[in-house]
Order: structure tokens, then sequence, then C-alpha cells
């Protein structure tokens, strides 16, 4: 089909996740064990027939890059296909200043080189399964000049609140958009997920930039509302966005229920990664596991109750790791005790024998800290 | 990469007809093991590790899997320029008939055409269905350092069980001096890994005769090693010590598997410096339910366990049921428990789903049982 090349880029806001994004972009953080938060949109779009993507990156690039890689893995056609990673060089130390508009205005030249009638504007901070292709469909039969997937949530008072949310009308017409203030219960999470024809999107940056160094994409669509036909698409299944770490460490928390993870991962819909190489996992007799998700090359002696761990983990004997999300290559030492923590990799607790964050309040411990 | 200049042949034709429906659609180096493995991948990953760039897999029996498996070079990094996995079967030539190889020696004289256009200086011929890890780069150092003609791996096998294997008896230096196959009296315990290395040159020379001879079997063990020994040639032998195991039986694949188990493996599958590659499922992580209850195990990605599972080995995907109860069994890809049944001791081939309650093996049976049908449910 190829009607539509891929943008998959980071949010226009400001939204920070506290200690793992000081080493990593919200895109290539670790998610349920063996996958990257980015690895959810890529395969959408790979799924969905997209094989041109490209991948803005701003600050703290490396990780991101080293397991994007050549993008094989995403099951892309290795001719026609690529996955294309695009930096915004000029990454302004006043962070109001790094919008999403900059970062397309500054590789304008290979957005406008793409051939491709339409484009679809997915984010690297949301998890989700949705097939692109129907949603070009949809956009181009209702001859709409932008259409938005959004998600109907009845939790936007305690969750979703660095998300936008749209306000439609009886035929999905999106009247506005809205910051989400936490004032109501039901909302439709906009999933800043866009589509729409090139030519306009590369009209709308400009326009964004001539109205404010400061709008994002989102900005400029919602002054746009009145005058454009803006329509809702409704998605249904799993849905988390990752703007903060409590939000991070939920949706992680959300997807052990083997249940829910159905919602969001289906046998015609795969969702790819990179490869490791690692073992199976080595059980031994002293292992206690319930209500867990364990990902491949671990050795476990201890104790696992409702955490997920990431590959390669070793987890001693004696050792209790309870509502827990262990990256990879962490170490939890003989007769240790994590409760409500985020291990990010590479840590070793071995000396402090006890660490308890209270339940809705997870604590965090850095990468390759030795405890 | 500089190119090396040993090309690889794995001989990956057999059958393995002792795993019974094991391999029945498949062959024996296509055979699962380990949880997330195929057994032809022990030789490619050891080609891929010791920087041998060309491979070619010589398949003949139910090669369909077999082949479109090892022709994805990729999966072992078998795909840099000048690299590669080529599949080999039998093939129809300009000067001669369509022939299946007749023997390991055979199965090399039919592709002498493609060795040539790699033009390497040394040949290496492995077996495809040996579970163990070998750095080749160093048998090659070896066979260089003694100026052989052709080394041949060996391991210290226990005497009471040499004359089951091809022995090699050696000289102080380690040179061989006799061959004996299969001895019923046996003057050493070294037996043959099937792993050779020959300088090409001269190998090809042996084959070409080999070919024209009729009253050969055209098997290495049988002809060309004798030949060389008769001919006085330098032939020594290479010590291999560690994890080795040619799964032979059912017995003998669920006990390599059960290897695994144990805390000071000696095959060690999580050594970074020495990786074994295998194909790239799309899975999820483990899912270990509430009621789930897992020790002693091996178990990898795409599992869902909602039972009980203990001194087991699960491969990628496998369900237990909530209730069933596994132990000390080797349950291959895809293979469905359903809720409530009990399965002890036994090998369960790739997809067979056991039904609802129903109870199969037992824990005294003198052999593993091999369950290579659907099993239907109980009340």
């Amino acid at each position: 089909m190829y009607k539509a090349f891929g943008i998959i880029n980071s949010s226009g806001r400001n939204i920070h996740v506290d200690g793992l994004q000081d080493y990593r972009a919200i895109g290539a953080f670790s998610f349920l064990g063996r996958y990257r938060v980015i690895d959810f949109p890529i395969s959408n779009m790979s799924n969905s027939e997209i094989d041109r993507i490209q991948v803005y990156v701003n600050s703290k690039p490396r990780s991101l890059i080293e397991h994007l890689g050549t993008g094989r893995h995403y099951n892309i056609n290795s001719k026609s296909g690529r996955l294309e990673v695009l930096f915004s060089q000029s990454y302004d130390k006043n962070d109001f200043y790094n919008t999403d508009i900059s970062s397309y205005l500054e590789n304008m030249e290979y957005i406008e080189r793409m051939h491709h009638p339409y484009v679809v504007i997915a984010p690297n901070y949301m998890i989700y399964a949705a097939d692109f292709s129907k949603l070009i469909e949809t956009h181009i039969e209702s001859g709409a000049d932008i259409t938005l997937l959004y998600h109907a949530v009845d939790n936007a008072k305690e969750k979703f609140l660095n998300c936008n949310t749209l306000n439609l009308n009886r035929q999905k017409g999106v009247l506005s958009l809205e910051r989400n203030h936490g004032n109501a219960k039901n909302r439709n999470i906009f999933m800043d997920t866009y589509i729409m024809r090139k030519e306009l999107f590369v009209e709308l940056v400009h326009k964004a930039k001539s109205t404010s160094s400061m709008y994002t994409l989102a900005d400029i669509v919602k002054d746009e509302c009145e005058e454009m036909d803006v329509r809702g698409v409704p998605h249904r299944g799993f849905f988390a966005s990752i703007t903060d770490f409590n939000s991070y460490y939920d949706a992680n928390m959300s997807l052990i229920d083997y249940k829910a993870a159905s919602d969001l991962f289906h046998e015609d819909w795969p969702i790819y990664t990179r490869t490791s190489n690692s073992c199976p996992t080595h059980y031994f007799d002293s292992s206690v596991i319930n209500s867990s998700v364990i990902s491949d090359g671990c050795v476990i002696e201890g104790t696992v109750e409702n955490s997920i761990i990431g590959r390669g983990c070793v987890i001693k004997k004696g050792a209790v790791v309870k509502n827990s999300i262990v990256l990879a290559s962490s170490e939890i030492g003989e007769g240790v005790h994590i409760e409500n923590q985020v291990v990010d990799k590479h840590a070793k607790i071995v000396h402090v024998k006890e660490i308890v964050s209270p339940e809705g309040h997870p604590g965090y411990i850095k990468r390759k800290d030795t405890l | 990469m500089k190119q090396s200049t040993m090309l690889a042949m794995i001989l990956a034709g057999g059958r393995g007809s002792r795993l019974h429906d094991l391999t029945k659609k498949v062959a024996k180096p296509a055979v699962s093991y380990g949880g997330k493995y195929r057994i032809v991948d022990f030789p490619l990953s050891n080609c891929a590790n010791s920087g041998i760039d060309v491979v070619g897999v010589l398949t003949q029996y139910e090669s369909i899997l077999l082949n479109s498996y090892v022709a994805a070079g990729g999966r072992w990094g078998l795909d840099a320029k000048d690299s590669g996995v080529y599949v080999l079967p039998p093939r129809e030539k300009a000067d001669s008939n369509l022939d299946v190889y007749r023997g390991t020696a055979d199965a090399i004289s039919q592709n002498i055409d493609f060795i040539d256009s790699h033009s390497p200086e040394y040949l290496l011929i492995l077996s495809g269905d040996h579970i163990y890890k070998m750095n080749y780069a160093k048998m090659l150092a070896y066979h260089k350092e003694h100026k052989a003609d052709a080394t041949i791996a060996v391991i210290e096998v226990p005497m009471d069980e040499a004359s089951r294997f091809g022995i090699m008896n050696t000289d102080d230096e380690a040179r061989i001096v006799e061959f004996e196959e299969k001895p019923a009296n046996p003057k050493s315990n070294l037996a043959s890994m099937g792993i050779y290395i020959f300088n090409w040159k001269l190998l090809r020379k042996l084959l070409l005769a080999d070919i024209k001879n009729p009253d050969s079997n055209h098997d290495f063990g049988k002809d060309i090693i004798p030949t060389l020994l008769n001919d006085g040639k330098s032939l020594y032998a290479y010590k291999y010590k560690g994890y080795w195991k040619d799964v032979g039986t059912i017995d003998s694949l669920w006990e390599a598997n059960m290897d695994l188990l144990n805390a000071d493996n000696e095959l060690d599958l999580n050594d970074p410096t020495w990786k074994i590659y295998t194909e790239d499922t799309t899975a999820l992580p483990q899912y270990i339910s509430a009621d789930a209850s897992v020790s002693r195990a091996f178990i990898t990605q795409g599992c869902v366990v909602e039972g009980d599972v203990k001194n087991s080995i699960l491969f990628t995907g496998v369900k237990v049921g909530p209730g069933a109860k596994i132990i000390d069994s080797v349950l291959m890809p895809g293979v469905v428990v359903e809720e409530g049944a009990v399965v002890e001791r036994v090998l369960i081939a790739d997809g067979v789903q056991i039904g609802k309650n129903a109870k199969v093996g037992s824990a005294d049976s003198e052999h593993i049982e091999l369950i290579a049908k659907r099993v239907k449910g109980a009340e």
C-alpha cells in the first residue's frame, strides 16, 4: 500500500520521567521486561505496512540508537523500507524551545523528500496496539483534514494528567483540545497520534513556527479545529501513556495480569524487539515465583512476587522481590528484600538488606548503582 | 573482517531414527533442544564464534524445515560480506546423475565444486547433531602447529563405553596410529567426535579417488581416515574437554535437556563470551500466574505457567494450565497442558496438546516416554 510514511516523535510538551530519563529517551525505556517503549509504535507501523519510518531523537540518543540498529528486527523490507533516525542538532539549552515543531523544521528536507501522500505521527511514550492502515482508510473515506486517535477513559481525575483530551461532537468531530486538568472522570484522552496529508502536515509545521516558537503540533491543531475538519477515532484495547515515573510503573504493573496483556498482544499483531540472544531462565529448587513476568537469561534462586524481571537478572537465595520492576542485568543479592521499586539496569543490591517504599510511591534505584 | 582460510561443512543429512516420531518430519539437527534452540544451532554458533565465514550445510532427510532454518545465516551473524550459510542438498549436475549422498565422504565429494569456489586452505567437517561448544580456531591452530594432514577432535569417554565409539589410538605425541570403529576390546578411550580438519588439497585428491572406488562406503570413519593412516599421513588427535552429547535416543535427548538444570552444568548457555544463537521468535516474556509454582526449571519466552512446574524444561510458547503438574519432563515448543493434567517423566513433542485432567507418564518408568500425539482429556 505505501500510502503513508511514519513519524515517531517524543512529546511536544515537556514531560519527564524522574530517574530513568537521566539515562535515555522514553522510547528507549525498558518495558515489560523484554521490550522497549518504542517497539510498540514501530511494530504498529510495520504491521500496518508502513515501512518508511522516521524516528526523531533529541537528547541522550545512545540507548535508543543501540536498540534500533538497522531496524531489521522490526520486519521492515530491507530494500524498499527504512528506519531513519533524525536528530535535533540545535538542541536548545532552554527546553521550552525544544518542541516537536523545531525538530520537524530542522529535518524538513527529509520530510519533503517523502513521496507518500499521507503521514502517520505516533508518540514514542505511549503503549498501545493499533492498525494504522485501517485508520488511514477511515481518514480517507471520511474526507477529514486531520484524524486523531483517542482513548475514552473513566479515570482521568487521577491518571493521564499530562495528556491532552479531545472534546468531540456527536459525529466525532473534534471541537477542541484541552489539557487534562483532572476535573472529570470521563475523558477522551488524545493519544498524540495524527493522520493527515503530508502537505497539510508541512503547512501546519510552518504555521506553528510563525505563530509561536513554543508551539507544538497539538497547539496548532487546536487552533485549527474550528476551521478545519478534524475528527477523532476511538481506540480500544490496552492503552498507557508514560509521562512520569508513576505512570511508567503503573503501565508495566498493569500488564502482569495475562488477561490484561491479551488486550495489548495479539497473535496477528506481533510486537517486535531486538533479541539479546539470552538463554532460557534458570529457576532453582529454592525459587518461589508467582504473579510475575520474567524475561530470558535470568538465574532465580529467590522469591519473586507480582514483579517484572528484565533479561539476565540474578535473584539470589533468600532474596524477595515484591511489586517491583527490575531492569536487565541487575542483581538482587542474598537475603535482600525489595518492595515497590524500579531497579534500573546493571544495579547491584547486595549490602543493603531492605529497600521498601510505600505502596503507590515506588522507589527508584539508579542504573549501575551498587547498594 | 578478513576472510577465514577454513571453510566448514556440516553433515546434517541424518534422520536419527531412534528418535522415533520426533524425526518423522524433521531431520535430527533440526530437533529442538534446551528451551529455545535446535541442535544445529550449536555447530553453527560455534562456527560463527570461531570466526568461520562460510558454512555449507549438507541436508538430505526431510530437509524442508532444516533448509529454511539454516538458510537464514543472519541468525548466527553469518551474513556479512563474503560470509554465508549455504544449504546443500543433493543436486543434479551436467556430468552426472542425481544421486543421494551415499555416505559422509560422498556428501563432501558431491560438493567439491562448491568448496573450490571458496578456495579454502582447510576444510572443517562437522556433525549437525551434536551438542557442545568448541572453538574451532584453536583446533586449527593445533592442526597447523603439528603440521598435520588431518586433525580429529576426540573426547575421553568411560572405558566401559568405549566400544560404542570410533576409537583413536595415539602415540605419546597425540599422533594417531590406529583407528578402530566400535572395537570389542578398546585400547584407548579417545572417542572421535566426528570433527575433522583436513588440508583441502589432500582431501580433495582422496575424495576424487574415493568416488571411483566401488568397494568404498564413502564414509570418513570407514574409508577416508583408514586410507590416510595406510598412506602414512600425519593425523593428530585434538583432545576436547567439556560438555559433548550425541543425542541418539529419546532417553539421551531427555537427559541432555535435564543436564541444564544442574547449577554447574558444563554447557553453560549463559556464557556471554560464547553465545549460542538461534531463531529470534516473537514472543512475550514468561508469564507465571498467581497460583503457579516453579522450582528447578528451565523456562523460556512465550511460556504461560498457571500450574506447577518441577524439575522440567519448558520450550518456547508452552502453556501450563491451572492445577496442571509438570514433573521431570521436557516440553517442546508450543506444547499445551490443560487444566489439571499431570505430566511426569516424559518428553512431549512440538505442539502436542495434553487434555484436561489427563495423566501421562509415570515416575518409575524405565525409559522416558515420548508423547507425540494429542492426549484427550479425562473427567
